[in-house]
């Protein structure tokens, strides 16, 4: 072989060892295990920790129980505990930590009640301006087991 | 045998770098053998489900919950104006006029800034990432830094992503969004670490009146393939065969 042909070929052989090497340190291990993505950042992802028990959680150790089922047979039922009480699963892990306290403003309950347009018709809403005197809502509704008035 | 300093040197280079790559080498190419369809963790098989997702826009209400509990489950920037999910309100006014507007993404809730004689007809419109069984954003990842997994969810590697915000520019839906914390698109996981533990969607969970339902494709008896079987559903922009998994019920044609 030719001397210049023999030293072309040495430097691309050396070229693509170089590339196979680099690659196999900069490429992450998990990389095509399952597709062209890194495999390991699905568990990743999957290890992300949960924030909102469900409602289910509130009853499981008997610890509101009572208000759990009053509220599962109230028209109030569709509305997860978490909606109005805050994401719970610490609270759930360890009772000491407490979840931020319901909020009970009128404009909360009204993100649901207030008389809007768009709303469906059938859906139970009232003017804020003539109904309730600015009173608390909870004042004369139990959130947790609604009525009509 | 005599070994010169030059000959010493060009073949102890050679020796180097022989040991050096050989192994690397033939452990590419095992693992490439070893590949297989397995699942990422043990108690949970991917390939035993595929998602799917439909919003039914006849009963949404606007209260907004589902983009609040979205927010507090994944840790999307509160303050700021991104979201995962969020509520449109159409109004079409009676100058046949279409307003459009999502302040906050309803979290606030909605006021009625236009009197009601003006108008014609009004909802709300959920919106959430597609999922699309064939991703314009999976497509144009210049470092396969957002997927899609067996079970059909689209994923963003938030170790890998390198935040150039290419895929946010491909998505027609505009579900992506720049995480100025984490420096990456993110995005609509339909809370991956909830439904690969059994549990649903903080937006599906969240909704008081059940405008949002989440099932199992696979699953003959899963509650989204009762409703596709009965119910006429639409898909957003179907024209761009985007294939998106989030179906709807009672979609207008104003809606994009």
């Amino acid at each position: 072989m030719q001397p210049h042909l023999k030293k072309a070929f040495t430097l691309l052989a050396i070229i693509i060892i170089a590339f196979i090497f680099v690659r196999s340190i900069a490429v992450p291990d998990s990389f095509g295990e399952y597709g062209w993505y890194r495999g390991d950042s699905v568990n990743e992802l999957r290890n992300q920790p949960v924030e909102h028990a469900g409602s289910q959680a509130c009853s499981d150790v008997d610890c509101h129980k009572t208000l759990y089922s009053i509220w599962s047979e109230s028209r109030h039922k569709t509305v997860n505990c978490e909606t109005c009480h805050g994401p719970a699963e610490k609270h759930v892990s360890n009772v000491r930590i407490m979840p931020e306290p319901a909020n009970d403003s009128r404009d909360f309950c009204g993100l649901c009640h207030y008389k809007r347009v768009a709303r469906p018709g059938e859906f139970p809403q009232i003017d804020p301006v003539t109904h309730g005197e600015n009173l608390r809502c909870a004042y004369c509704h139990n959130p947790h087991k609604p009525w009509f008035v | 045998m005599k070994l010169s300093r030059r000959d010493f040197t060009k073949i102890g280079s050679k020796i180097v770098i022989g040991a050096a790559t050989g192994p690397v080498i033939i452990d590419a190419l095992v693992k490439k053998a070893q590949a297989s369809e397995s699942s990422p963790d043990g108690d949970y098989d991917w390939n035993k489900h595929y998602w799917g997702y439909v919003v039914d826009t006849t009963k949404c209400i606007g209260c907004g919950r589902c983009a609040n509990a979205c927010k507090r489950e994944n840790e999307v920037p509160f303050d700021e104006p991104v979201y995962r999910t969020w509520i449109e309100r159409y109004r079409k006014l009676k100058d046949g006029e279409m307003k459009i507007d999502s302040p906050n993404a309803g979290i606030d809730g909605f006021t009625d800034d236009i009197p009601e004689e003006e108008i014609n007809k009004a909802f709300y419109v959920p919106k959430i990432c597609n999922h699309c069984e064939n991703a314009p954003c999976v497509q144009v990842c210049p470092v396969g830094a957002t997927y899609t997994t067996n079970d059909g969810v689209i994923l963003v590697d938030f170790e890998y992503c390198i935040g150039c915000r290419y895929c946010i520019q491909a998505c027609p839906y505009g579900a992506r969004y720049f995480n100025l914390e984490k420096g990456t698109a993110d995005k609509c996981t339909w809370c991956y670490h909830r439904i690969t533990k059994g549990l649903l969607p903080a937006c599906v969970q969240a909704c008081p009146v059940g405008a949002r339902k989440f099932g199992d494709l696979k699953d003959p008896e899963s509650i989204v393939n009762k409703i596709l079987d009965k119910e006429r559903i639409n898909v957003l922009k179907p024209d761009l065969g985007t294939k998106p998994k989030v179906y709807y019920l009672g979609l207008d044609r104003e809606v994009r």
